[in-house]
């Protein structure tokens, strides 16, 4: 049987604060695991316990009780790294490097060298669109440029676990856009990705499966189909139809008992599509001119 | 979304040999910490440097050309000495809180990086910059000091062959007094002897920023070590010696002794400088004594670092 990419069991960190050694309980008693090859969102609120799993997860901390493996590699054994990449929360990694260095930089912490990384640089610039900015210095990039080169240093050694901590804070809706694409593109290829936000609407759109963690405990895990879906309700969108359709439809509806509209409207786009789909024609119109 | 069960298959994970101890990951944390002190632009320093030794060589002090050049020599010197452990001390303070705060230091741990590895890569890096910065430094003392001392022998021997009383022998004994205190190669070994300080310095500072919360108070308490690592010696002599002392006095004064080093051990640079023969021996010993002061510290911030939850 294949090992999960990541097993938590039973988790507890205990973090003591001030003078008078008050203790906080940042994750209790968590238990949950990540598929191979599934986009897994850890979600709650600031505070909740996410960012504390994950650096567990990542070896940054260690537990006070309970395991956390993984592909069945203890989180703390440091060959367990090698299968690991991490984007923290507003990277900002060495200022001074240019996209390319940066990625020389891990590539051989990595212990690539030569030709080999040489190709899988070139390789991740492309994937994340950063190779027109490849020369310059981070210093200069923007916000959402700098989680893209963070993304692809978290590739560098094509890891099987991508490990993204509130990936699309403070990016702008396009740069967010473009990294929800590139987490599907993971997926696609076969790459598990497990990533922590509160950004509810972004999760839903990328993630297999959700755990909603709150003050440190899971509350509720699972298929985000499953979780979302209402269960006696059933929508059906229809295109052209005209009143006398609509009415025909209510009449049917009308004929049996238990049955009744919950709701009757247009469809609507949400705001960020269609500020992307704006963006997106802007851009097009100032590429022709 | 798609239904997990119909997602690709991960390839099996590599289950890669990983050594104990990597050169190549500590090299390559080096030249990072190289590039980023060269790009922060703190060999700004040098120049000021430059000045300063321009200035002081051309003083005029009232005094015999062996005896002006002997003191522009350890202005210079002494000055190299100031800037060698300075420059350790604010350098080395600002890499690891900085890492941090930049969360840069969890991308490079969560990559298979040990933490001793980034300690000791730092700790290398700053080491390849002191000694650059020593032998830039030392280049333009050797400059100034060749250039001042060809000055002074051309006008004492044009002032001595003017007079047409001294003899060929006097001569050569003037000048050899002025050569005595010029540019010789043994000044290079007062040089290492900055370079050994500076790297005790630089160590004692990176213990200090594997648990201090910022780098300002890093750079405020290496000052610190650094001054009473200059006097300890001097102090824990007085209080061991005094019997009146009580137990409490004497046993910080003992703490202090093992903990801090002794900087003092370093000045036999001075000797050098004002132109006494070299020790080879003392030489090699203070090499071994830095070797030493190293691996303990190293493994003090080890002991820190190891278990530090970020």
């Amino acid at each position: 049987m294949t090992d999960p990419a990541v097993d938590v069991q039973n988790l507890t960190k205990v973090f003591s604060a001030g003078l008078k050694r008050d203790y906080v309980v940042a994750v209790d008693n968590l238990s949950f695991s990540v598929r191979p090859g599934e986009v897994y969102g850890l979600i709650g609120p600031n505070g909740s316990g996410k960012s504390t799993t994950m650096k567990v997860v990542l070896g940054l901390m260690a537990a006070n009780e309970g395991t956390v493996k993984v592909f069945g590699r203890d989180s703390g054994d440091i060959r367990a790294r090698n299968e690991i990449g991490f984007l923290p929360e507003n990277p900002y990694f060495y200022r001074h490097l240019s996209g390319t260095e940066t990625l020389q930089f891990y590539g051989k912490l990595c212990g690539m060298r030569g030709r080999e990384l040489k190709e899988r640089i070139a390789e991740l610039l492309a994937l994340v669109d950063l190779e027109q900015a490849a020369k310059r210095r981070l210093a200069g990039y923007s916000k959402g440029m700098l989680q893209r080169i963070g993304l692809a240093q978290s590739l560098i050694q094509r890891p099987q676990l991508v490990v993204l901590d509130e990936p699309t804070a403070g990016v702008d809706p396009v740069g967010s856009r473009e990294i929800r694409d590139l987490i599907m593109k993971l997926r696609d290829e076969g790459i598990t990705v497990f990533l922590c936000s509160h950004l509810l609407e972004q999760v839903q759109e990328v993630c297999d499966r959700v755990g909603i963690i709150f003050r440190g405990r899971m509350r509720r895990e699972g298929n985000l189909d499953d979780l979302i879906s209402i269960e006696h309700q059933t929508a059906l969108t229809l295109e052209n139809a005209s009143p006398a359709v609509i009415a025909e439809i209510e009449e049917v509806v009308a004929r049996h008992e238990d049955v009744g509209i919950v709701g009757k409207g247009h469809p609507r786009t949400t705001l960020e599509r269609l500020f992307i789909d704006l963006a997106g024609r802007e851009r097009q119109k100032g590429d022709e001119s | 979304m798609t239904d997990p069960d119909t997602a690709s298959p991960s390839p099996p994970p590599r289950h890669l040999a990983h050594p104990v101890f990597s050169a190549s990951r500590v090299a390559t944390i080096a030249a990072g910490t190289v590039t980023q002190l060269i790009r922060m632009k703190t060999f700004y320093f040098l120049l000021a440097f430059a000045l300063l030794v321009v200035a002081v060589g051309n003083f005029n002090i009232p005094a015999t050309p062996a005896k002006e050049l002997s003191m522009i020599k350890k202005v210079a010197f002494g000055t190299m000495d100031l800037f060698a452990w300075l420059f350790a001390i604010v350098s080395t303070a600002l890499l690891i809180p900085r890492d941090e705060e930049d969360r840069t230091l969890y991308t490079i741990l969560s990559k298979p990086v040990r933490r001793i590895e980034y300690l000791v890569g730092k700790l290398c890096g700053v080491l390849v910059i002191l000694a650059i910065s020593l032998l830039a430094m030392f280049a333009i003392c050797a400059v100034m000091i060749s250039m001042r001392e060809s000055a002074f022998i051309s006008a004492e021997l044009s002032s001595m062959l003017s007079q047409e009383r001294y003899s060929e022998d006097e001569i050569r004994q003037q000048i050899g007094l002025i050569q005595a205190q010029g540019m010789r190669p043994e000044l290079a070994v007062a040089v290492l002897a900055s370079f050994l300080k500076a790297a005790v310095v630089a160590v004692v500072t990176i213990f200090l920023s594997t648990f201090a919360s910022s780098s300002l108070f890093t750079i405020i308490v290496s000052i610190l070590i650094f001054l009473i690592g200059h006097a300890h010696s001097m102090a824990t002599n007085f209080w061991l010696a005094e019997t009146e002392n009580n137990i409490l006095v004497r046993m910080g004064a003992k703490v202090i002794r093992i903990l801090i080093p002794d900087y003092q051990l370093f000045a036999f640079s001075e000797g050098i400088v004002l132109g006494e023969p070299v020790v080879w021996g003392l030489v090699v010993q203070m090499a071994l004594i830095t070797a030493g002061y190293l691996l303990v510290f190293l493994l003090l911030s080890l002991l820190v670092f190891v278990d530090k939850e970020f």
